[in-house]
């Protein structure tokens, strides 16, 4: 049996307007939620232009691909993911069966290279495939299983039905983060501090995943139902809470020398979307947890990229700075219903530069007036303090993020470089 | 903190909690500054709201420091926390004839709970903020065990539960930061460790602070602080990390049967008494370890029976000998030839003596009868015995040894009856047909051979704290 994809209306009438406005390939990514019986598929969005293409986007560019899909992974709260990527083009069906596949593989080996929580043995390990000829609209559906790098194409159902934004339940919670990690002795700067981070991370989901939830105030047993979710178009919020022992430290030395340290503190606001009339406990305990790891995780790495957080100069006196990792805003898919994206704005940020990156990554038309940015608040942060006065001031550094995606793209291509051949398609 | 054992509830509250701070300075000074300030904000830590309660294996969640009570009300008694508790404890038939036949079981029930931190909280929040400081320091990382146990009357309600508890708790903090600031030696730290010891009353069960991995030896001067603090008698060992007390329901790993006899209804004779061993002993017999002795280890088994009791009371810190370690101790103090290792030959009461004093460094008197019946005159010695020494007893005669645990004795009738303990079982550690089958029971004056001689080895309890 193949896979149901039921898709949203307003799907078709984007890849219609692709097709019909566009020359050349268009790829683009599928965002929804994967269910162990049905798919639901919530937006399309088309891959941005890459200014920096070697033949101007004639042909489909993997590696950009990827990376936009990684970037729209980050904007995409708990429940929601990237399940696929469609392909606008004329091209034979064995080419593009071809392109789509490596597409498929690539994204999926990028977007779970940054996830720190552990996948369930119970997720669904297929990705979607959507190929849209765009003279005669016809579309074929296929998914693959990119646990199996052998896996073939099975067909799968592809149905547009209206509504499917509306009826979904969302979980949310407010979770106070409190990490500490030593920085070793001899430094060598940000790279140290990023991968200390990201072990003190690591042993932090587990501790999240091992945390109890209780919904409403309760712990449910895993197989109970939850209420919520059962009227169409009404928002329906189910508070969550999490309760969390620390890992028992197993050290041999209690005290140890370091060079410092790092610590992030403050709090998140979480939030998880699921499909369904009766959503079970279960999910939605393990949709939320996922969020909470990857929001902080996300975060932290948006500001490992900042290059403000790469300047580094010890010379062996003491130095405390502060950064403020960025602030989570919320943006409505669609005008009604409860199903929403989100972004991260840096202090130094202003809400149109947000609604910028929603249309650039999600090609989505949002005015600054739909987005929520009541949920966090940007902290106060103080000013940097050095205990000997030096010459050298701080440099002012401007926040450059104009091409947002370049900069990530620039990361992402030292990382592929290693490992990825580079396969280039010839022109439609 | 009395109470009537039968109905009594113990809430015994775990849990972790970090222990975690950068150290500018390992100076003396700023290095004791910093612990206490860490150690402050976790009393704060436990005062807050967001510190949770939960009785494990129920759904019952408690929120101390704002009066939440989830599943339960707070006026309830704590005995009502039960119905809420489901165990894998299988109720087995065997189990089940066990609680019938004893109505005076000792130990309390207790009631577990974890120590949680809720981490969530309401918005809006303040995102998080990144710091780094870069100086050459050290960074202190541990993780302190609480472990607090309060005993609850009937009447207790859930409520005063809990707040004795959370009081526990920060108590328990203030000790730990003080036994930490004590053993600290530069930048080595000991982590303090809680243990529980159930005191003769009034005490009742109290929870002490130790810094763990020293050793018993090195903390005498501690205990005696405590002996006089409770006043207890400066001759026997209460606070020894073996004197810790054992929680019901929590099975000992070893597997071995603690005090078997416990279970059974003591023989009432007129203007009788009951005199019983003292303390906590494990039930060693035949076929344990992997080991046939069948028909020759009596007596080894009966002195493994004993020195369980040295050990489990906190006199010696080894283990349990081994046939070939007993045998091996009695070549080296010269009672046996090397070719005595390995053999099969039995033991008797000077040996066992010999044994206990090589090995345990414990002084045994020998009681000689040179005829069974005379046994049974023998009631106002092994009475005293058992009030001063409270030791169990072996006793080798005929071809036979066995441990006795204790008697019942009528001063004026005479009449006597032995507690024993038989090494010669050879089934498994189930302790209704141990007990049903007599292998741990009340016998007569007929059970021994009238006519055959014994020796008895009645073990001295060293006078040490």
């Amino acid at each position: 049996m193949g896979r149901s994809y039921i898709v949203e209306d307003d799907v078709e009438g984007y890849l219609s307007r692709l097709c019909s406005q566009l020359a050349g390939p268009v790829t683009g990514l599928l965002i929804g939620q994967s269910m162990v019986q049905r798919d639901f598929v919530v937006m399309a969005t088309r891959t941005p232009q890459n200014n920096e293409s070697s033949d101007g986007g004639k042909s489909v560019d993997k590696e950009w691909v990827s990376e936009h899909a990684r970037q729209v992974s980050r904007m995409l709260p708990g429940g929601l993911s990237v399940l696929g990527v469609f392909l606008i083009s004329e091209s034979d069906a064995k080419e593009t069966l071809t392109t789509l596949r490596q597409l498929v593989f690539s994204v999926e080996n990028l977007i779970s290279s940054e996830r720190l929580w552990t996948p369930a043995d119970d997720d669904v390990t297929d990705c979607v495939t959507l190929h849209v000829n765009p003279k005669t609209r016809k579309t074929v559906c296929r998914t693959f299983d990119v646990k199996d790098p052998k896996s073939m194409a099975k067909p799968a159902d592809w149905k547009y039905q209206s509504g499917v934004c509306s009826s979904w339940a969302t979980v949310s919670c407010c979770l106070s983060v409190d990490l500490m990690v030593p920085l070793p002795e001899n430094m060598a700067f940000t790279r140290n501090m990023g991968d200390c981070l990201k072990g003190e991370l690591k042993v932090w989901a587990q501790q999240i995943e091992r945390g109890v939830c209780l919904i409403e105030g309760r712990k449910l047993p895993e197989d109970s139902e939850l209420k919520a979710g059962q009227k169409k178009n009404v928002r329906q919020t189910i508070s969550a809470q999490l309760l969390i022992t620390p890992d028992v430290q197993t050290a041999a030395d209690v005290v140890q020398r370091c060079g410092g340290c790092v610590s992030v503190s403050g709090a998140i606001h979480s939030r998880a979307f699921l499909h369904s009339n009766k959503p079970k406990a279960k999910l939605a305990e393990k949709l939320l947890k996922r969020d909470i790891v990857s929001t902080v995780a996300t975060r932290v790495q948006m500001l490992l990229e900042e290059p403000q957080t790469q300047n580094e100069e010890n010379k062996g006196r003491k130095q405390t700075e502060q950064f403020c990792l960025p602030r989570r805003v919320f943006c409505p898919v669609k005008s009604t219903g409860p199903l929403s994206v989100c972004d991260y704005q840096f202090s130094d940020e202003g809400l149109s530069e947000m609604t910028d990156r929603f249309k650039e990554m999600l090609d989505m038309d949002a005015a600054e007036e739909d987005l929520d940015a009541t949920q966090e608040m940007i902290a106060e942060v103080i000013e940097s303090e050095v205990t000997e006065e030096s010459a050298e001031e701080n440099e002012m550094l401007d926040p450059w993020r104009n091409n947002y995606i370049g900069v990530a793209m620039a990361t992402a291509v030292a990382l592929l470089a290693l490992a990825a051949s580079i396969v280039y398609l010839s022109d439609v | 903190i009395l109470a009537d054992s039968e109905s009594a509830v113990i809430l015994r509250l775990r849990g972790p909690l970090d222990l975690k701070c950068l150290l500018d300075s390992i100076d003396v000074v700023p290095m004791q500054k910093a612990i206490s300030r860490t150690f402050e904000a976790l009393r704060l830590q436990v005062k807050s709201e967001s510190c949770v309660l939960a009785v494990c294996n129920s759904p019952v969640l408690i929120w101390p420091n704002k009066s939440v009570f989830e599943e339960i009300s707070p006026d309830a008694p704590c005995e009502d926390i039960f119905q809420f508790i489901q165990t894998d404890d299988q109720e087995t038939s065997g189990n089940r004839s066990a609680k019938k036949k004893n109505k005076k079981r000792v130990s309390a029930s207790v009631i577990n709970l974890s120590l949680m931190m809720e981490a969530t909280k309401p918005g809006p929040v303040s995102a998080p903020i990144l710091t780094r400081t870069v100086q050459k320091s050290h960074l202190l990382c541990a993780t302190l065990p609480m472990d607090c146990a309060i005993w609850s009357s009937c009447s207790d309600t859930i409520k005063d539960g809990c707040e004795r508890l959370m009081k526990a708790l920060t108590r328990q903090l203030f000790e730990m930061e003080k036994v930490t600031l004590q053993c600290m030696k530069g930048t080595t730290l000991l982590i303090p460790e809680p243990l529980h010891f159930l005191l003769p009353e009034p005490n009742g069960l109290v929870t002490v602070v130790f810094p763990s991995g020293v050793p018993d030896k090195e903390l005498e001067a501690q205990r005696q602080e405590l002996h006089g603090q409770f006043e207890l008698p400066d001759n026997k060992p209460f606070f020894r990390r073996a004197n810790t007390y054992h929680f019901p329901n929590e099975p000992y790993k070893d597997g071995y049967l603690r005090n078997p006899h416990t279970v059974l209804t003591h023989p009432t004779l007129d203007n009788g008494k009951v005199y019983l061993v003292q303390g906590i002993y494990s039930y060693h017999h035949y076929m344990q370890d992997r080991m046939d002795d069948n028909g020759w280890g009596c007596a080894y088994r009966s002195l493994q029976t004993i020195c369980s009791w040295f050990q489990q009371q906190g006199y010696v810190e080894r283990g349990v000998p081994s046939h070939k370690e007993i045998q091996q101790a009695l070549v080296e103090v010269g009672d046996k030839q090397a070719s005595f290792v390995g053999s099969r030959q039995w033991i008797g009461s000077i040996e066992v003596q010999a044994v206990l004093n090589h090995l345990l460094g414990v002084t045994s008197k020998i009681m000689f009868v040179s005829q069974g019946s005379e046994l049974a005159s023998k009631g106002r010695e092994l009475a005293n015995h058992f009030m001063t020494e409270g030791t169990p007893v072996m006793i080798g005669g005929g071809v036979l040894a066995h441990t006795i645990l204790g008697i019942a004795w009528s001063e004026t009738t005479g009449e006597i009856r032995y507690l024993i303990l038989d090494p010669h079982y050879t089934g498994a550690e189930d302790l209704p047909v141990i007990t049903e089958k007599g292998w741990c029971g009340w016998k007569g004056p007929d059970f021994w051979d009238q006519t055959a001689y014994y020796n008895l080895c009645l073990p001295q309890r060293p006078r040490v704290i």
